[in-house]
């Protein structure tokens, strides 16, 4: 028992009459006989069926092509289709242009609008099948309005590298919340424009490729078994049972796919193999399937094995028509509807098989699951329902899959149809791509706006740390301590004075006393553990931003929580070298006052000192350090000095915060994250690929 | 009805253990884990608290697999609807086997009051060993439905024995492994898989999944699974589910197990977050030597032996021109000074003044030095402990500075001080001066003009005498010098004492503030630390 299922189904049979008419294209050699046979055999049986329900227009889109006799009630349909049906025989070429249009407009006549939509159908079908027509007889050059002239298939050939090339070259090296999401995302689309849409685009002509996807134990190997009437995919009570993809199509299809593009990316096997890689595929061939048309079983969207979710995502990227396969017991599990979005997401074709009805819960169960669709907007699908019944041999008995069957023999000599399923499902993939692609970009504007803000961090805490450091310079902070101890031994001891001679006394040669060394080494230490301390905060600080910003910014922090181990080294070797600096300027320039000169020498390292201390000791220009200098080395030169010495304290003390940053910023960096113009790339080349299309 | 919980020993101690952890926890345990140790504390509170004679067995499992049709079988009656539409229950429904005392339970487990049946004239249908149980028939946890629904998750977690009721179809499904099973290692002895819907299968068939199914369960860390296959429809196996069942109900055990395992569980994760290791090794209080480490950099930040060498220098220096040899500081007036040549004549009397013996701490030297106590205690730690550590010594970093400048202010050398022999040897060395210009006038008088002298002063016209006068005149001379010498050496010992005692002061003082204001809060994070994790060693054992 089979039935196509015909609940809310609002399709006008117009639609595929006049698709079907497209049949025109086929070229003589192309449909093979065992169609050709099948198709009687098929009409009837399914008559049997929908008959009663016959009087309902819609609905046969399982049967469309085939049952003319049954309806005889819509006349111009089946004068087309008959018209069609003779065609392949009698026109081989130089078929009028004209010809679909007028029919399309008096076929249209229940529905002006819809008509006009289809008109357009029928003659993209036409246009299409026609490149078809033409790539493979090689000889036939239709001036009609086609799908893809060479120009369009490079200018988008070339539109779809360059999105390739900007997905290709994306890094999301910051872990933030939707990186993960986006890598995958990214990775999708790569597979995707591999697997399918440039393959599909540069040979438009390429067999249908249906997945048959669905969850674990619906029964997806048994219906290809079924349906290829040929043990090709391994069925079994252990679940999850198929692991690696199964491709099965008529043998003149085989080449198609066995050296292909579609699916460039995987290993062709000619059987499964147990150390199949998941980057595999069987291909198998059997005559039962009509031409034209390829299923690929798939492994399960929801078992445990999670590769096998993955894989079958990557399959349905690479699909033209979608078959989803569920059953009575799971048609509530949320995987199955997480992945009917997605194809509702993508456009693309699709058709639902419920499997495993048992007859007595068939009504109950129907109604609801269509209720269901319709809530979710898929109420419109091609739907197909097969009992629960034995399995033998890893098949379904023939009779539960005829309807099935049929479906895809029409696909086959449907040439038109086919293609426009697999244009609907390219155009779908293609418009995702509006969507995919700038959310791809977004997620990297993010990641750029997110280091942005991270090493503003950096820059921010170091820039206050230099501030700090400033302050500190001018309120006097150093001047307390060991320093300010040193300061009182010096000048209470009588060495400052001793350091002031008269002009006319001789130097003895006497050597720089300890109180001057240790005066300047507690100096130092001052100077170095203010800069110290400052650097440290600035560390804390970034980490401290880095981590309230997110947890990818603790990731990069890792190992940056304190100032480098150099850091006071380097601070001590700086500081050494700014007062040898100041030493020197004080001994250079310091003997711009003549008139001191004359009366008084001074030594040039006390002299120093003081200096220091008088620079450190802020705006406290009354006190006795800065008058002693001031008037030992005139306002003037003091001023320069003081200038001199402070900018080169600040130039070196910004080399040392340079050098500490740049830990940071180099972490950053090593996160791997391209630059601006990466996203504004993804952005210009989605909107090429429209300009293309 | 409660009665004493037969507790094994072991789970009251670990209770007491996870509970001090979510009082020590916060803050420094990750939230997640510290929201689900609180949680498990109140569950295990409110369920010990509850009946113990009765076990609550919850059937949970994906939509379709069959609950409800094995919730009926196993009571016998037909108690929650059964249907072909996919999902069938979204509300709990509960089969009580006596009971005395299952209303609290049930209103804990937030059964509504129409879906509860009780089942006690089973009892006489000899049915008597499955007397206590509570059966729940939850709702799927993997259609559309219960994404918006955590029921069956809650329930999962409350119940204490979880019979996974799956099917040939399902048993694979990631919605079941992924979230629930995965996370049941160690949960065997509180955990039924029912392989429902045998008669799908045959014989062999179903063998080969029960062997698939149980390798899978082993793969995910459920050592030693029970796997009953059933059938709700043909009846067939659910007399040993019903057995299975009954044995956990009688043993009056599942809840204490489940407790545990979910303990165990709990622990096991806090010690992967949070590795006991080496972090009891880590002291509970700050030995000796880093606190003098501490003690002395913060000296240093205060500059304490140079306060005290300049206090020295100083007090020296100052001495001088009390208890030295005037004549060379006469000398030394007499020369040019170099501040007067500058016209700075003010400045030399603000030197002085600087010298004063104030001090003060350096703040970023204090701040240096207490990073640095915690950077060697805590560089062992688990970074939030580190951090915590940090913060604890820095808690009162603001006010070392102030608090060291005023405490040692107070110490601070007096410098202008003058003690009295310094005075009197001041008189001394003047009295000797101006015996030596006695004897200088002596000699002079004697030599120039030895008879014109009056009668009161015949001695010095006394030539024999000169020679004496003008020898006690040097003496006096090297008398003052010798003098000078001496009391300069006495200062300067007096001075050298006094710095030790002040250094010794200053450090004691500094020692005090270090510990109040540094140490202490330190010590009191290091003991958190230390609690922290004897208490997690201690819920593992």
């Amino acid at each position: 028992m089979n039935t196509a299922m015909d609940d809310g189904r609002g399709e006008s049979p117009g639609e595929q009459t006049l698709r079907f008419r497209a049949i025109t294209d086929d070229p003589p050699s192309s449909p093979p006989d065992p169609e050709r046979d099948l198709e009687p055999d098929a009409g009837p049986d399914l008559q049997r069926d929908p008959g009663p329900d016959a009087v309902e227009p819609a609905d046969d889109l399982t049967a469309s092509g085939e049952p003319q006799p049954a309806k005889e009630d819509s006349v111009p349909d089946s004068e087309a289709e008959a018209a069609a049906e003779l065609e392949p025989e009698s026109d081989s070429e130089g078929e009028d242009p004209s010809e679909p249009e007028a029919e399309a407009v008096s076929e249209a006549v229940p529905e002006p609008e819809e008509a006009a939509s289809e008109a357009e159908d029928a003659s993209e079908g036409a246009g299409s099948s026609a490149e078809e027509g033409e790539s493979r007889d090689g000889g036939e050059a239709r001036e009609r309005e086609e799908e893809l002239p060479p120009e369009v298939v490079e200018a988008l050939t070339s539109a779809l590298g360059a999105l390739r090339e900007s997905v290709a070259s994306l890094r999301f090296g910051l872990d933030l919340p939707g990186a993960e999401e986006a890598r995958k995302a990214s990775g999708e689309l790569l597979a995707q424009l591999d697997d399918y849409v440039l393959p599909r685009v540069r040979m438009n002509t390429a067999p249908a490729l249906i997945v048959v996807a669905g969850s674990t134990g619906a029964g997806k190997s048994t219906l290809v078994n079924s349906l290829a009437e040929k043990n090709v995919s391994r069925t079994g009570v252990r679940r999850p049972t198929t692991g690696v993809p199964v491709l099965v199509c008529h043998p003149d299809d085989r080449p198609w796919f066995a050296e292909g593009e579609l699916l460039g990316g995987l290993r062709r096997l000619d059987q499964a193999r147990s150390d199949a890689g998941p980057r595999s595929i069987v291909i198998s061939s059997t005559e039962k399937l009509p031409q034209g048309v390829a299923l690929l079983d798939t492994p399960d969207i929801d078992s445990v094995v999670e590769e096998h979710h993955e894989i079958a995502r990557r399959m349905l990227d690479a699909a033209d028509l979608w078959i989803f396969v569920t059953t009575a017991a799971r048609y509530a599990d949320a995987p199955a509807w997480n992945l009917l979005r997605l194809a509702k997401e993508r456009g693309a074709r699709l058709a639902i098989v419920l499997s495993r009805v048992q007859d007595r819960a068939r009504d109950v169960v129907l109604k609801h699951f269509v209720r269901m669709l319709t809530e979710y907007g898929l109420g419109e699908i091609d739907r197909f329902v097969v009992g629960e019944s034995k399995v033998a041999d890893g098949r379904l008995p023939d009779s539960e899959v005829t309807d099935l069957r049929l479906w895809l023999a029409e696909l086959s000599v449907d040439e038109s149809r086919r293609a426009q399923a697999v244009r609907e499902t390219l155009n779908g993939v293609l418009d995702s791509f509006r969507t995919r692609v700038p959310a791809l970009a977004k997620h990297l504007e993010t990641q750029i706006a997110f280091r942005g803000d991270l090493r503003r961090d950096v820059e921010s805490a170091y820039l206050a740390a230099l501030t700090d450091l400033d302050k500190a310079f001018r309120s006097g902070a150093l001047i307390h301590g060991e320093v300010l101890a040193r300061w009182q031994d010096f000048a209470g001891s009588g060495d400052l004075m001793r350091s002031l001679q008269l002009r006319k006394r001789a130097r003895s040669g006497r050597q720089t006393p300890e109180r001057i060394i240790a005066f300047r080494a507690a100096l130092r230490t001052g100077l170095e553990s203010v800069i110290v301390a400052a650097a440290t905060r600035a560390a804390e600080e970034v980490n401290a931003r880095w981590r309230h910003r997110a947890e990818a910014g603790a990731a990069l922090a890792k190992g940056l929580e304190r100032p480098s181990d150099d850091l006071v080294r380097h601070t001590g070797r700086a500081v050494a070298a700014w007062q040898e600096h100041v030493t020197e300027l004080v001994r250079t320039e310091g003997v711009a006052k003549r008139s001191v000169s004359k009366l008084v020498s001074f030594d040039a390292d006390a002299l120093s000192l003081i200096f220091m201390v008088a620079m450190f000791s802020g705006g406290n220009v009354e006190g006795v350090p800065h008058r002693l200098v001031k008037a030992l080395l005139g306002a003037e030169s003091l001023r320069g000095i003081g200038a001199k010495a402070l900018s080169d304290l600040r130039a070196r003390i910004g080399m040392l915060f340079d050098e500490e940053s740049m830990r940071y910023v180099q972490a950053l960096d090593s996160a791997g994250v391209p630059d601006e113009s990466a996203a504004t790339r993804l952005y210009q080349a989605t909107y090429n690929l429209e300009v293309a299309r | 009805m409660t009665t004493v919980t037969p507790q094994r020993p072991g789970l009251a101690p670990r209770l007491t253990a996870l509970s001090k952890l979510v009082e020590l926890g916060p803050g420094r345990l990750d939230p997640k884990l510290m929201a689900e140790a609180e949680s498990l504390l109140l569950r295990a509170g409110d369920r010990l608290k509850l009946s113990s004679e009765h076990t609550v067995v919850a059937l949970a499992g994906g939509t379709g697999s069959g609950k409800s049709s094995l919730f009926n079988a196993v009571s016998g009656l037909e108690l929650s609807p059964t249907g072909v539409r996919r999902p069938t229950t979204a509300r709990t429904h509960a089969c009580v086997w006596g009971l005395e005392g299952a209303a609290p339970l049930l209103d804990w487990l937030q059964i509504q009051w129409r879906h509860r049946f009780a089942r006690a004239s089973a009892l006489d249908k000899g049915e008597g060993q499955l007397h206590g149980l509570i059966l729940l028939d939850l709702p799927d946890h993997d259609s559309i439905r219960a994404l918006n629904d955590n029921e069956a998750d809650r329930l999962i977690g409350l119940a204490d024995l979880v019979v996974w009721v799956l099917d040939p179809q399902k048993y694979a499904d990631a919605s079941t492994h992924r979230r629930y099973v995965t996370e049941l290692a160690g949960h065997e002895a509180v955990t039924v898989f029912a392989l429902n819907q045998a008669d799908r299968l045959s014989p062999e068939e179903l063998a080969e999944l029960v062997i698939d199914l149980n390798d899978l369960l082993r793969r995910e860390g459920v050592e030693h699974p029970t796997v009953v296959p059933t059938s709700a429809v043909t009846g067939r196996g659910v007399e040993s589910l019903k057995s299975v069942i009954a044995a956990a109900v009688s043993r009056r055990r599942a809840a204490i197990q489940k407790l545990e395992a979910d303990l165990r569980k709990l622990e096991q994760r806090m010690s992967a977050a949070m590795p006991v290791g080496e972090a009891l090794a880590v002291p509970s209080a700050v030995d000796e030597a880093r606190k003098m480490g501490l003690v002395d950099a913060l000296c240093d930040a205060v500059g304490v032996p140079a306060v005290g060498e300049a206090m020295e220098n100083i007090y020296v220096e100052r001495s001088n021109r009390w208890v030295g040899w005037p004549y060379p500081r006469w000398i030394d007036r007499l020369r040019p000074d170099p501040i007067r040549a500058l016209r700075l004549e003010d400045v030399s009397d603000e030197i002085k003044g600087i010298a004063t013996g104030t001090v003060s701490a350096q703040a970023a030297e204090v701040t240096n030095a207490v990073q640095a106590l915690a950077e060697g205690l805590s560089g062992a730690m688990d970074p939030v402990w580190r951090s915590a550590v940090h913060h604890a010594a820095r808690s009162q970093l603001g006010k070392v500075p102030s608090a060291l400048t005023k405490d040692l202010t107070e110490v601070a050398p007096q410098l202008d001080r003058v003690p009295g022999w310094w005075r009197l040897l001041k008189v001394w060395q003047y009295a000797l001066v101006a015996a030596f210009g006695f004897g200088l006038l002596w000699i002079t008088l004697g030599l120039l003009v030895p008879g014109a002298l009056p009668p009161a002063l015949e001695l010095m016209g006394d030539t024999a005498a000169l020679p004496w006068a003008a020898l006690m005149t040097v003496s006096v001379l090297g008398l003052g010098a010798l003098s000078g010498i001496a009391s300069r050496n006495f200062v300067e010992l007096g001075a050298s004492r006094e710095r030790e005692r002040l250094e010794r002061e200053m450090r004691r003082r500094v020692a005090g503030i270090a510990e109040t204001m540094v140490v202490e809060p330190v010590e009191r994070e290091l003991a958190r630390h230390h609690a922290f994790y004897t208490a997690l060693r201690s819920l593992s054992s």
